[in-house]
């Protein structure tokens, strides 16, 4: 089937997005087996360059498609087309409710979000083969962890009618401590948004992922050196990496144990820091491609293991400073405001009807 | 008549050993209280000439762990021992040392509107105020409510930092919450915007042995030290790393902002490479431990 | 049996609008759909800052008086990168503004549309799924 007129009014628009084209042209890349990448002069593969990591394939595989785990050639570009349409939020169909909830235009999110994975897969996780992630374990809880349960589960509540009772109500997110998502870290980098640049430097002994959100310059050495200290934990976990080949081999250990990390805890999924394991191999495929896998697991959590898949894309694109609690004015603004509206005899409902998600 | 001649031959042989040790060609095992005229001491101040490691590019190599020595992160001025907040829980945990200037020439050289603004900022140094609330400027030192602590305050904070070095970008990493910057190298662009980034907009190029940083772009927020020194958005700070030994990079910043200072002036200090084995920078999220002291006020009483 | 097209593309778009965003900002429980603003208003600063741009507003009532305004948007980084700056929206500009206000009644909104002198719109609803 040649280009459409559709797939042409959509190279448009990605151009005025800015940047894109040598990515867009770079993830073509056929053969990535049979290309090395450069070494640096001191003889560790070179994996440096900016990349954006957003792409809006799901991380799990809708069950409509649970047989097929690939798109065809036409699928991906009209499902391309779509998203552009879907994804700008610059519309009225929604109501007022819709209107307030509903996220930027075009302008505030990631461009790359318009596209698909190059191998047009349906879901980034790659293992299980259904693409889905594998079901939680469940167990009764003990009468501790049912407390504990019922008291995250108000405070999400407290938060959603911006009834803050105090800081601790908002996310670690929210109060600027993790960005809880792909900083490196407990939490795999998966697409997110908006901001989803990584910047990669090597020197003699070291490979440092710079995450953009929230300004985190993840220094990864592969030195042969062991890890912390199981006593030394912390909140984005220690980090040793060692070379397979061409590929960097990252894990990460030695998180926060501490009962008071808030609701969604430290590690992906919230999980037992404990006995989560997060293992992530980095292979430069192309000139400005990279692969990124990520293995994670916590027998405490999950029934078994799962991988996930992401591209990495070179970009021209740079990435700036992103300050977090020097100009978080939202949390002065939820916390005052909340006593502001108890000052006017408004009072939190626990079993009011809200959208917690 | 021996006798004479003995002593005699005595001082004869014990003038020439004198020449031949003096000249080195006898070694003086056998004399006591002779040190080796080898290696001295290094005297503070002074470095000898030095030819640095070198990347695959011929450049200095900076890359490692990095601490300043100074107690300029409590004033950047000559200062003396005085007791901390609080001094009646922390006593002498939180008292300050006594320190030199790393200013050259001792003095900032403020205009008599900012000298009268930085005693202010020391005044209220621990009375915080909140992101959000509206109080402009913001009180209350930066460091202590666990934000960027800024150029150059990050490179003289006592804690350790690392350089990594590439050809087109250097990374400077702290451990004091995680802070960071990029140093774009022979970069053209400006800073996109005005008094906003904490760590200001970094373009790099050598000169000969140097890494000049050219440094626009700031938070007028920043601090310069716990003593409430500062400037404002308009500063322009030209930083200079130069590796002066195997273990110390000398560190020297040219301030100037014409709205602030009489004229420009400049600090120096050396950094020092940080040589425990496996040393590497360590977390320290200061958020979590800033919390209550910003936010506790807000939080609802129990009495409902 | 090969499934239709149409549902293909229904179905992954559903789950890459649902996929990457992991937690509310909780946007919703702080601006009011219920209070709808809309102003003629003049910039008189930006703050090109994170986790959110700020726009500061002077809005004119009808009985002649001014009052201040603060518009939330989103991070300013992406917009750096689509050369956005400091330039770009300026003290001074007549802007359009159409949002939500804030549920404890500031002068704050959740700016929905904002539109420029030139006729481009920053819509700028506060939304995030970080802080």
């Amino acid at each position: 089937m040649r280009p459409s007129p559709a797939s042409t009014a959509l190279m448009a628009m990605l151009t005025v997005f800015g940047g894109l084209t040598a990515a867009t042209a770079a993830r073509s890349q056929p053969d990535a087996a049979q290309w090395s990448p450069p070494k640096t002069p001191w003889g560790d593969p070179d994996l440096q360059g900016i990349y954006n990591y957003g792409t809006s394939t799901p991380l799990e595989r809708p069950l409509a498609l649970i047989d097929q785990p690939v798109l065809s050639a036409e699928e991906a570009t009209a499902l391309e087309q779509n998203l552009v349409e879907t994804l700008n939020q610059d519309r009225r169909d929604g109501g007022a409710e819709a209107d307030v909830a509903r996220n930027y235009n075009e302008l505030w999110t990631d461009a790359s979000r318009t596209q698909l994975t190059a191998d047009k897969r349906t879901s980034l996780i790659i293992d299980p083969p259904d693409g889905r992630l594998p079901p939680r374990v469940e167990r009764p809880l003990t009468a501790a962890e049912e407390q504990a349960r019922l008291e995250a589960e108000l405070s999400l509540k407290r938060f959603t009618a911006g009834f803050h009772a105090s800081y601790r109500d908002a996310d670690v997110g929210n109060r600027c401590i993790i960005r809880r998502r792909n900083e490196g870290g407990g939490h795999p980098y998966l697409p997110a948004l908006y901001n989803n640049m990584a910047q990669i430097f090597q020197s003699p002994g070291y490979v440092v992922i710079y995450a953009e959100m929230i300004h985190h310059a993840r220094i990864i050495p592969v030195d042969g050196r062991a890890h912390l200290p199981d006593n030394v934990e912390t909140w984005l976990g220690n980090p040793v990496g060692r070379w397979d080949g061409d590929t960097l081999v990252v894990e990460t250990t030695n998180f926060l144990t501490a009962d008071d990390i808030g609701r969604t805890g430290v590690v992906y999924g919230n999980a037992d820091p404990k006995t989560f394991r997060i293992i992530e191999r980095f292979t430069r495929t192309g000139p400005a491609t990279l692969d990124y896998v990520v293995t994670l697991s916590d027998p405490n959590t999950w029934t078994r293991p799962f991988t996930i898949r992401v591209p990495w894309n070179q970009t021209d694109e740079q990435i700036y400073e992103y300050q977090c609690q020097e100009l978080n004015y939202d949390l002065y603004f939820w916390l005052h405001g909340a006593r502001e509206r108890e000052q006017r005899g408004e009072r939190f409902d626990p079993d009011a009807d809200l959208d917690l998600r | 008549m021996a006798t004479r001649l003995g002593a005699i031959k005595r001082r004869l042989v014990f003038q020439v050993a004198s020449i031949l040790i003096g000249t080195g060609l006898l070694a003086p095992q056998w004399l006591p209280a002779q040190t080796p005229p080898a290696a001295q001491n290094p005297i503070p101040g002074t470095f000898p000439a030095y030819e640095p490691a070198r990347t695959a590019e011929s450049r200095p190599d900076l890359n490692g762990i990095w601490q300043a020595l100074t107690t300029a992160n409590w004033d950047i001025e000559a200062h003396a021992a005085a007791p901390g907040p609080v001094a009646e829980v922390l006593g002498a945990w939180a008292a300050q040392p006594a320190g030199l200037s790393i200013v050259e020439g001792g003095a900032i050289p403020y205009q008599p509107w900012a000298l009268a603004r930085r005693q202010e900022n020391f005044a209220t140094r621990t009375s915080v105020s909140v992101p959000g609330d509206g109080v402009d400027p913001p009180l209350g030192d930066p460091e202590l409510k666990c934000w960027m602590p800024g150029v150059p305050r990050s490179m003289y904070m006592p804690f350790p930092l690392q350089i990594v070095q590439t050809p087109d970008a250097i990374l400077i990493t702290h451990e004091f919450n995680g802070t960071a910057r990029i140093v774009r190298m022979n970069w053209e662009e400006e800073s996109p915007v005005d008094d906003t980034f904490f760590m200001g907009w970094s373009r790099g190029h050598w000169d000969a042995d140097t890494l000049v940083i050219d440094v626009t772009g700031l938070n007028s927020r920043n601090w310069l030290d716990r003593a409430g020194n500062f400037y404002s958005a308009s500063v322009h700070i030209v930083e200079r790393l130069t590796l002066v030994s195997p273990y110390h990079l000398m560190y020297e910043a040219t301030i100037e902002d014409p709205a602030v200072y009489t004229r420009p002036w400049k600090i120096r200090f050396p950094l020092y490479r940080r040589m425990e084995e496996h040393v590497q920078l360590m977390e320290f999220k200061c958020q979590p431990f800033v919390e209550e002291l910003l936010y506790g006020q807000f939080t609802k009483a129990d009495t409902d | 049996m090969k499934i239709a097209h149409s549902i293909v593309i229904s179905v992954l778009s559903m789950g890459a609008l649902a996929a990457p965003v992991e937690a509310h900002h909780a946007f919703a429980a702080n601006f009011d759909a219920e209070k709808p603003v809309k102003f003629n208003a003049v910039v008189t600063k930006m703050e090109w800052i994170n986790p959110h741009v700020w726009m500061h507003i002077d809005v004119r009532m009808p009985d002649g008086s001014v009052e201040q305004w603060m518009i939330e948007a989103g991070s300013p980084n992406m917009l750096f990168r689509q050369g956005l700056n400091k330039n770009s929206v300026v003290p001074g500009m007549e802007v359009i503004v159409d949002g939500y206000q804030a549920r404890d009644g500031s002068r704050r909104a959740n700016g929905r549309d904002v539109t420029l002198p030139d006729g481009r719109k920053l819509f700028l609803s506060g939304a995030g799924d970080g802080p």
